[in-house]
């Protein structure tokens, strides 16, 4: 027989030792955790790029806030779209809609499904509707209770609906989005007169053809185009998209490495106690004459069996888990993809062997090496293995792993001082914590005694399993603050009639009409503020880019179009910091006042003169004032304030936000008709989708938290078994001198129960502390206790600690200790 | 070809030359053997005996090639053992040298049938299987094949490891104080059976024990005072 046949035969037949059921089991929980991230990015990726050119509707597309009037000389295909907000009403319903007036051949490349009635699979059909129509949403028939068929209004135009929106190019782009989609003709726009100068409007430019000339057209194409004019492929066209995924993805890769690296923990645990229990086995083969070579080619097969056993088991449970998790957050368009990537799965399980070789080989190097005169003087310990060599092939595979997820050389940094500044903190408050039990062991009696000193004698493993736990139950608490928190904080931070509607796009004869009708109605509306967009291109008379370093110039601030106003008094929510308000004065050389934060990302300084490009004119202007904005204060805001008069002959279009108590809401269909070219957006409904996108990104991590939980156990099941003999020998030893099983049994419950206590309250103080910092050093939140977190992880503790500790080790209170003795031998 | 590889017995199957043992301790060198010297024939039996620490055991250990000496020679089965590295012994242990220790030493997740094919998959026995059943229906426990150890009492947990001695048909067997863990009459049984296997198998058998009745079954008998050799011969 060979010596791999061997370990099968041997793994077979120990297959219901615990410390190998352990060992899978923590192996399952790490892969399955790592592969649920990594079948989520692969499905995301892949959908993107599976997508390609359907999802851009082209090969290629250019957005640009301006018509672009000339092109390269190219024989491509082509289709011109403009996409737009605006009022859509159906009597006294009104919606904001997104508008995609499109002409007849759009799009170039997939489709758009139409269907006659709601909820139908519907066809592929041209996405410009018949003339005097427009395609709607499924979404907006609801809202404005309309069907196929109805009327609605458009600005001054009505049409007709003629049919639903089921499926269009760039529906993953929806995810995020908020205002339902209506296509129209083209040439109907005009007749909707809802475009005023300084609308915000995009200009969609598809192309479609062979690759070459294609990319030829590409490459002439890119250095004539603006900043704010955007020329995407096929291929990173989901580039965009794919950020806002991003960091999610960090999050969810992190976490599942935390539950990988606990998994790591008890992996070892199980190893070491495994190696342990072998060391007689090993020896005996020795005296039977096996080599160094073959009891290490058995161990390894064992492991290596173990390993791939364990990793494929917990990529199927990641397959189930990502199922449940895209549902959670990934758009239908993702998940009615059918099959599962294969790359994750030799991701996760190269992982999973990573951390179970990282986990056990310097128990196993110890077990090879173990001595055969062993099965003579069974004292004789194994052959040590020098701490360099365990430590560096654990610190090697760890490294390799974490540097593996997180990415880049400087997150592995702060992730690895992190987590060392973190177990650093947790063993010091577990010491501590231990300390405090010997205070509290010493005024209780009876079997609670009996399980604190329990608690307390086996110190390290107490230790081991109390930080474990504790770094568990804090990241789930800190997940769950974070949420209700934050949300809850800045809510609560609005002033009592903050307001709940923007009004966009007003022209600039509207305004005083504007402002009449909201004071008819008594609703309180901020000042109305005048917008020109305008890109920022120079300081100083220097390109702006020029006078930055290269780290610094890859900002929003200069690739996009700002939102310029001007204003002769400090808004209410502002705050001068340095210089003086312009004010009232109307200088020839044009002042401005500029926000704190981009002041400081730009290197902007008082009385350096800033130059601004809108439309073909630039205007440049002196910063005579630096002041602070607080941008939740749901009022307009505005980075860069001009003195009046220096954009006056640019076109405008002007922005106010006003608050429509809950019982007023019939003012705005009333609204809508009168100024059908005005643009409500309604906040409330904007944070609620913002609310709903950030709990299923929440949720997903939390599920994966139960991951860590998971983890957080084994660590505690694998200590217990690696101290199971000990504590049988103890058991005999205190059953034969006469104590009851039910005081045994109590001992232990006492000792989980408080070691889960105590992995509670330490999870408290340390998620207190961190949603402090977070509060007050990151969103300027005030800092609040919250006293139901000092029940409610404790309690779980105990539940979980106490559940699996006592599953772990209740059968050494049942064997009778005659039985006991002759097993221990 | 080598004595070792040879069908034949070698004419001695086990010998040592001024042996020593000593280990390192906190108040200096601890001799626990020193200068024996003892050849055993083929098919020979020795008993070594001598009070607890007399280095007995040590003695069983060096002669089988589990550890190394301090100083002097060994010869296993025509090999020098002072020559070879820890591998090299095993692979010379490797079925032709059967143990049987106190503590009996099966392998708890195996039952008796395979705690038996253990050496014999090792040694890479076509007829493993065949020659397992064989030696546990030797041991009158072919209806225990079965049962893992927990499942057995102590004598036939040691009949089993008998039968695991000698299922490779092992040129030398050592036994170390084979009755040690069991009552009179079990040892007693047990005793008979090693003796019968042996003469049957025609084995070399050198076995440490501190009851003077079994050693006085085999042909020859060293007894050491603290670690040096006194030998006393049998007819």
């Amino acid at each position: 027989m060979t010596f791999v046949r061997l370990g099968l035969w041997l793994l077979r037949r120990e297959r219901a030792s615990g410390e190998w059921r352990v060992l899978l089991l923590a192996l399952v929980i790490g892969v399955g955790s790592v592969s649920t991230t990594g079948f989520l990015g692969d499905r995301i990726k892949r959908a993107m790029s599976e997508q390609g050119a359907s999802f851009l509707g082209a090969d290629l597309l250019v957005t640009s806030p301006r018509p672009i009037d000339t092109w390269p000389d190219h024989a491509l295909q082509t289709s011109n779209a403009l996409e737009f907000a605006s009022m859509v009403s159906r009597g006294d319903a009104f919606q904001l809609g997104t508008l995609r007036a499109v002409d007849a051949v759009y799009p170039l490349r997939g489709e758009v499904r139409i269907a006659d009635r709601p909820f139908e699979a519907g066809a592929p059909r041209p996405a410009q509707p018949p003339p005097g129509a427009v395609y709607v949403d499924q979404e907006l028939l609801t809202l404005l209770n309309a069907a196929v068929g109805d009327s609605v209004q458009i600005g001054e135009a009505t049409l007709r609906i003629a049919g639903v929106v089921v499926e269009e190019p760039g529906q993953l782009a929806g995810v995020f989005g908020f205002a339902p989609r209506v296509f129209m003709r083209a040439d109907e726009v005009e007749a909707t007169r809802v475009l005023q100068p300084g609308s915000r409007l995009t200009y969609l430019y598809q192309f479609a053809g062979e690759p070459e000339p294609l990319a030829a057209f590409g490459t002439t194409l890119k250095p004539q185009l603006e900043t704010t004019q955007r020329m995407i492929g096929s291929r990173d066209g989901v580039e965009t998209l794919r950020g806002a995924f991003a960091n999610a993805d960090h999050y969810l890769q992190l976490t599942a490495l935390i539950s990988l690296l606990l998994s790591v923990a008890a992996i070892a645990i199980a190893a070491h106690r495994h190696a342990l229990r072998h060391y007689d086995q090993a020896a005996l083969l020795r005296c039977m004459g096996a080599t160094t070579a073959q009891l290490r080619t058995l161990y390894a097969v064992q492991l290596l069996t173990l390993g791939v056993l364990g990793s494929l088991a917990g990529v199927a449970v990641g397959a189930l888990t990502q199922q449940a998790l895209a549902g959670l957050i990934l758009p239908e368009a993702v998940t009615r993809l059918p099959s599962l990537g294969t790359a994750p799965v030799g991701v996760a399980v190269i992982s999973g062997l990573l951390a179970l070789a990282g986990a056990s080989l310097p128990a196993l190097m110890r077990l090879i090496r173990v001595p055969p005169l062993r099965v003579l003087r069974r004292d004789l310990p194994p052959l040590p293995v020098a701490a360099w060599v365990s430590a560096s092939i654990s610190g090697s595979a760890l490294l390799i792993l974490i540097g593996w997820y997180a990415g880049d050389a400087k997150l592995v940094a702060i992730f690895v001082g992190a987590l060392a500044a973190l177990i650093g903190v947790l063993i010091l408050l577990a010491r501590l914590a231990l300390v405090a039990g010997r205070g509290v062991q010493k005024i209780s009696y009876g079997p609670v005694r009996f399980g604190l000193a329990q608690l307390l004698r086996h110190r390290f493993d107490s230790t081991l399993q109390l930080g474990a736990f504790t770094l568990a139950l804090f990241l789930v608490a800190l997940l769950a603050l974070v949420r209700s928190d934050l949300i809850d904080g800045w809510r609560q931070q609005l002033p009592e009639n903050a307001p709940n509607h923007f009004l966009v796009n007003i022209a600039p004869h509207q305004q005083a009409a504007v402002a009449a009708y909201l004071a008819e109605h008594r609703l309180e509306a901020s000042e109305v503020y005048p917008m020109v967009r305008g890109r920022l291109v120079s300081k100083n008379g220097l390109p702006i880019a020029d006078t930055l370093p290269p780290e610094a110039r890859d900002t929003n601030t200069l690739r996009r179009e700002l939102n310029l106003t001007w204003t002769t008094t400090l808004p209410a929510n502002n705050v001068l910091l340095s210089g003086t308000w312009h004010g009232e004065r109307s200088d020839p050389s044009a002042e401005i006042s500029v926000e704190s934060q981009m002041a400081e990302r730009l290197n902007l300084a008082l009385g350096d003169t800033l130059g601004f490009e809108s439309g073909d004119q630039t205007i440049t202007a002196r910063i005579t004032s630096i002041r602070s904005v607080k941008w939740e204060s749901m009022q307009p805001n505005f980075f860069v304030i001009f003195s009046p008069g220096p954009l006056d002959a640019l076109p405008a279009s002007a922005i106010a936000s006003v608050y429509v108590p809950p019982d007023a809401t019939g003012v705005l269909p009333g609204f809508v008709k009168t100024f059908p070219g005005i643009t409500i957006l309604a906040l409330d409904k904007l944070i609620a989708n913002i609310e709903a996108v950030f709990a299923q990104i929440v949720a997903a991590i939390q599920l994966l938290l139960g991951f860590l939980l998971a983890a957080g156990m084994a660590v505690v099941v694998a200590t217990l078994l690696a101290s199971l003999d000990a504590r049988q020998q103890e058991a005999v030893l205190l059953r034969t001198l006469g104590a009851q099983r039910a005081y045994l049994a109590k001992g232990l419950w006492s000792e989980f129960i408080a070691l889960g206590v105590l992995a509670g309250l330490l999870a408290s103080i340390c998620a207190e502390i961190a949603m402090a910092l977070i509060a007050d050093r990151l969103f300027d939140l005030p800092v609040r206790l919250h006293p139901w977190l000092w029940l409610a992880l404790p309690a779980a503790g105990a539940l979980l600690v106490g559940a699996s500790g006592w599953l772990t080790t209740r059968h050494i209170t049942r064997v009778p200790p005659m039985q006991s003795i002759r097993a221990l031998g | 070809m080598t004595p070792a590889d040879s069908p034949q017995f070698p004419a001695t199957a086990v010998s040592a030359h001024a042996l020593s043992q000593t280990v390192p301790t906190a108040d200096g060198t601890l001799t626990i053997l020193s200068e024996v010297g003892l050849a055993v024939q083929a098919g020979e039996t020795l008993a070594i005996t001598g009070a607890s620490g007399s280095g007995k055991s040590t003695l069983l250990g060096l002669l089988a090639g589990l550890d190394h000496a301090s100083a002097g020679e060994i010869v296993l089965l025509g090999e020098r053992l002072g020559g070879l590295d820890e591998d090299a012994r095993a692979r010379l242990r490797a079925g032709r040298v059967g143990f049987v220790f106190q503590s009996f030493q099966l392998l708890p997740a195996l039952t008796a049938l395979e705690n038996i094919l253990l050496p014999l998959e090792l040694a890479g026995r076509a007829d493993a299987r065949e020659r397992a059943l064989h030696w546990l229906d030797r041991v009158g426990l072919a209806a225990r094949a079965g049962h893992t150890p927990r499942q057995l009492s102590g004598g036939e947990q040691q009949r089993v490891a008998l039968a695991r001695a000698f299922a490779t048909d092992p040129e030398i067997v050592f036994a170390d104080e084979p009755t040690g863990n069991l009552d009179a009459d079990t040892g007693a049984r047990i005793i008979d059976l090693l003796f019968e296997l042996n003469a049957s198998a025609r084995t070399t058998l050198i076995l440490v024990t501190h009851d003077d009745a079994l050693a006085s079954r085999c042909q020859r008998r060293l007894h050491l005072v603290a670690g040096r050799a006194q030998e006393v011969e049998f007819a």
